[in-house]
């Protein structure tokens, strides 16, 4: 594909699809181009976008680098990782809440809400706003072309309730989703396309806040995956979360309880403990600082390599459990691994790769970005689905076996772990009481025995079966796994021909109609968002304004008369008053701007003048 | 061999035309046989169904279907589904087998599950040697009984497979005796296969160091 084909009508580039890989600490977005994928960042950016939001006062959200910075400054209004808390309820995030700075309550479906400065935010919204910023900046790295379709990447780990949470994120930032595509599988992608690998791979791929690790057979631009296996609760944050409570224990001798469960606090500690693992990455030891001067408290600790090893050890045996489960379940020894892939920004870790490496007794492969390749993964398969290509074909498998409750609790399983999707498995179902029109199920995904144990999809109703003795409806539910990994249920009542109807509750999902809602507000956020911007924009070149002005000044001032040199100061002073003043928003903004833009333009000739003559007089303009 | 509705050419499979690249959608269901353009047999070339399998993915797969609408996704979907499912079970020896009794009006694994006594009594050795491994450390004397179970259970495994082969190949007449026969060695398959997914997860759980 040489050139990007537009439509004239909307700006919108109809052949143009972005990979983009939303992750717990950055997320960033990537498109195929003249024959290969490549990472979109805007002039002058790395294209990564911090997977960070901050709440400004007057309601607006900055996501990204801003974010990230002033997560420094108001901790306590900003939030990370977002993505720990997809698809899930309350109670299955009690330990990431902790390092939440704000409270936390639900719906009605079991959808975590973030209560931030009175408004409450589903991780689907927060999620949106990430990947509507990705998308902007892929626009503006495309020149402003407008892309709406995407391929968003999910951990193979993630279960059909998180894959749902990331497609209803995506569909709230106005996108139109091609695809979800599991990350280690797009890494492979990238990886093989490079070079044409044969043979088996094991993709090892440990994120900000989550693990996989998937087995891939590769022949002939076919990537089978054998099987998968990971926790959607393991990564770098886990990884901090060792270091934060070491310094908690340490600093409990000089400050109150109270100060040290303070989540703006938390917060903080936890930016000191990942920047204290990031130079121990490359540095035998580090120093943590946590500097509080307004409660008199400066401390300084040194880690050393082998005393961060000793603490995140466990964290790395629990990713190697998963490796063998993996490996069972391809029918494969650790020896039978061709090539092992490297994904994802903990795995810069040392001791990460030392043991990956002794685990699967080869050097593993860490060519290409560990923070790109996902991205760039996604494009690749943005491609393909594009039509841009035949040669490559992806066969993916489901995380987790998917099973119904029966009578006694127990799960009847109807579509085993790793099975190539899309696929589908088809229950009978019929009445235990004469007349009986409707039928209860409960679907669950994972692999324990009791369906208490696993995690709940849903409980299904089946309305409208028609009035027979007990037992002779037979109706026969089908199940189907799509290629996204995403489940969806269709019933048909087979002695009458009739489809039956199916009502759902979803377990820590969004209904249709709490999208919608979500994308109307969305909208409206962007606008709030993008006010904020161009307010602090115009701050910024009022400043830069203003500082030539009073350079301007010391140089011509004098030459200007009387009247017109008080307007030029007045306003001066009255736009720098501006800029200072945080409540003021966009339209005051603009207007002190525009005004001193007025006021200076006698000033500016003058200058000018300045500098013709000088220019007459044979000097050089830089000795004006 | 059926022909493509829309261009004429030979169907390799019901679910679509290699030719012109038509989905059909075809009801009833095709059977895992049917949709891989294979005749049933217990006896594959393996090779053979993998090729079937990725020649008929290339055409079906909704990842090449992504730009042609809704219906055309659908239909992908389906499609690919119905070859997934097949493709799992055409490739496994023990569903591939259950598939061909039932198929031919042999009794189904609940009409016969009456075991003989003496395996029955085997079976429980087995599991002492499970309940004892899984209540000691890895390493110790009860974790070699382990091994030595499983060694003995693949071995049994393979000559169950073995009877199967020889009661199924050739594929014996509807409702022949031998359907019985081979139903009896499947559902003795069903209790190796559990045990040896038992020893496995005890492994997996507590592995040695290595």
């Amino acid at each position: 594909m040489g050139f990007i084909e537009l439509n004239v009508l909307n700006n919108a580039a109809s052949n143009v699809a972005l990979g983009i890989d939303l992750g717990t600490t950055n997320s960033l977005g990537a498109m195929w181009k003249d024959g290969r994928p490549i990472v979109l960042h805007p002039e002058g950016g790395s294209g990564y976008v911090p997977s960070a939001l901050h709440f400004g006062e007057r309601g607006g959200v900055i996501v990204g680098r801003e974010a990230r910075e002033l997560a420094l400054l108001d901790p306590a209004h900003t939030l990370f990782s977002i993505k720990r808390f997809m698809g899930r309820g309350l109670k299955d995030v009690e330990s990431d809440a902790r390092s939440v700075p704000c409270p936390l309550s639900e719906t009605a479906n079991g959808v975590v809400q973030f209560e931030m400065r009175g408004r409450k935010y589903t991780p689907q919204e927060l999620s949106a706003l990430i990947l509507m910023k990705v998308r902007d900046q892929a626009c503006k790295a495309l020149d402003g072309i407008e892309v709406t379709k995407v391929v968003v990447t999910v951990p193979a780990y993630f279960d059909d309730a998180q894959r749902q949470a990331t497609r209803d994120a995506a569909r709230i930032a106005g996108l139109d989703v091609l695809r979800i595509v599991n990350e280690p599988t797009a890494a492979s992608l990238a990886y093989g396309l490079d070079r044409r690998k044969q043979g088996k791979v094991a993709v090892y791929d440990l994120g900000g806040g989550t693990f996989d690790i998937s087995i891939l057979s590769i022949e002939e631009g076919v990537f089978q995956v054998l099987s998968t296996n990971g926790d959607t609760h393991l990564g770098g944050d886990d990884f901090d979360r060792t270091l934060v409570e070491v310094a908690k224990k340490e600093l409990a001798a000089v400050m109150r309880p109270s100060a040290l469960e303070d989540r703006a606090f938390l917060q903080l500690l936890r930016l000191a403990a990942e920047r204290c693992k990031i130079e121990l990455s490359t540095d035998p030891e580090a120093y943590m600082h946590i500097s509080l001067p307004e409660s008199g408290v400066q401390w300084r600790r040194k880690f050393t390599r082998h005393e961060f090893d000793a603490l995140t050890a466990h964290l790395i045996e629990r990713t190697l459990h998963s490796c063998r489960r993996a490996l069972a379940d391809a029918k494969l020894g650790p020896e039978q691994i061709d090539e092992v892939v490297l994904v994802g920004g903990s795995t810069r870790v040392p001791a990460v790769r030392a043991r990956v490496e002794k685990f699967f007794g080869r050097k593993p492969h860490c060519e290409l970005n560990p923070d790109e390749v996902v991205a760039l993964g996604a494009a690749v398969q943005a491609h393909v689905l594009m039509g841009g290509t035949r040669e490559v074909l992806l066969m993916d498998v489901t995380p987790l076996s998917l099973g119904i409750e029966t009578m006694g609790g127990a799960v009847a399983k109807i579509i085993q772990r790793n099975s190539t999707i899309p696929c589908q498995a088809t229950e009978g179902f019929t009445t235990y009481v004469d007349g009986q029109n409707g039928i209860d199920f409960h679907v669950v995904q994972g692999e324990r025995e009791l369906a208490a144990d696993c995690r709940s999809l849903g409980r299904f109703k089946l309305k409208g079966i028609p009035a027979l003795p007990a037992g002779m409806p037979r109706v026969a539910v089908r199940f189907h796994i799509d290629a996204n990994g995403l489940l969806t249920v269709t019933a048909k009542e087979e002695s009458t021909g009739t489809s039956a109807r199916i009502e759902v509750q979803p377990m820590n999902g969004l209904s249709d109609g709490e999208v919608e809602t979500m994308l109307n507000s969305a909208y409206r956020n962007a606008r709030e968002d993008f006010d904020a911007r161009r307010a602090a924009d115009l701050r910024t070149e009022i400043g830069t304004m203003a500082r030539a002005t009073e350079r301007g000044l010391s140089q011509a001032g004098p030459a200007l008369d009387r009247e017109t040199r008080r307007d030029v100061e007045e306003t001066l002073a009255a736009a720098k008053k501006a800029a200072a003043d945080t409540r003021l928003e966009v339209v005051a903004l603009q207007k002190r701007r525009d005004e001193l833009e007025r006021a200076t333009l006698p000033l500016a000739a003058l200058l000018m003048d300045h500098v013709a003559k000088a220019a007459l007089s044979g000097k050089r303009l830089d000795e004006v | 061999m059926a022909a493509c509705t829309k261009c004429g050419a030979e169907l390799e499979t019901p679910l679509v035309c290699g030719a012109c690249g038509t989905l059909f959608a075809t009801e009833p269901e095709p059977t895992p046989f049917e949709c891989l353009g294979l005749a049933p047999a217990f006896d594959l070339d393996a090779a053979l169904v993998r090729r079937r399998l990725l020649r008929a993915s290339r055409l079906v797969h909704p990842d090449f279907h992504g730009a042609s609408g809704e219906e055309a996704r659908a239909a992908a979907e389906r499609a690919t589904a119905l070859l997934n499912r097949a493709h799992a079970l055409v490739i496994d020896p023990a569903a591939r087998a259950d598939w061909l009794v039932r198929s031919l009006g042999g009794p189904a694994e609940n009409d016969q599950r009456q075991m003989p006594q003496a395996f029955l009594m085997e079976v429980m050795e087995w599991n002492e040697t499970l309940e004892a491994a899984r209540e000691s450390a890895p390493g110790s004397p009860a974790r070699a009984g382990l091994d030595a179970l499983e060694a003995s259970l693949r071995e049994q495994r393979e000559s169950v497979l073995r009877e199967v082969h020889r009661l199924l190949v050739p594929l014996p007449a509807r409702n022949a005796p031998a359907l019985a026969q081979a139903r009896r060695q499947l559902n003795a398959l069903r209790y190796l296969a559990n045990s040896l997914t038992q020893i496995e997860a005890l492994r997996l759980d507590s592995p040695s160091p290595r």
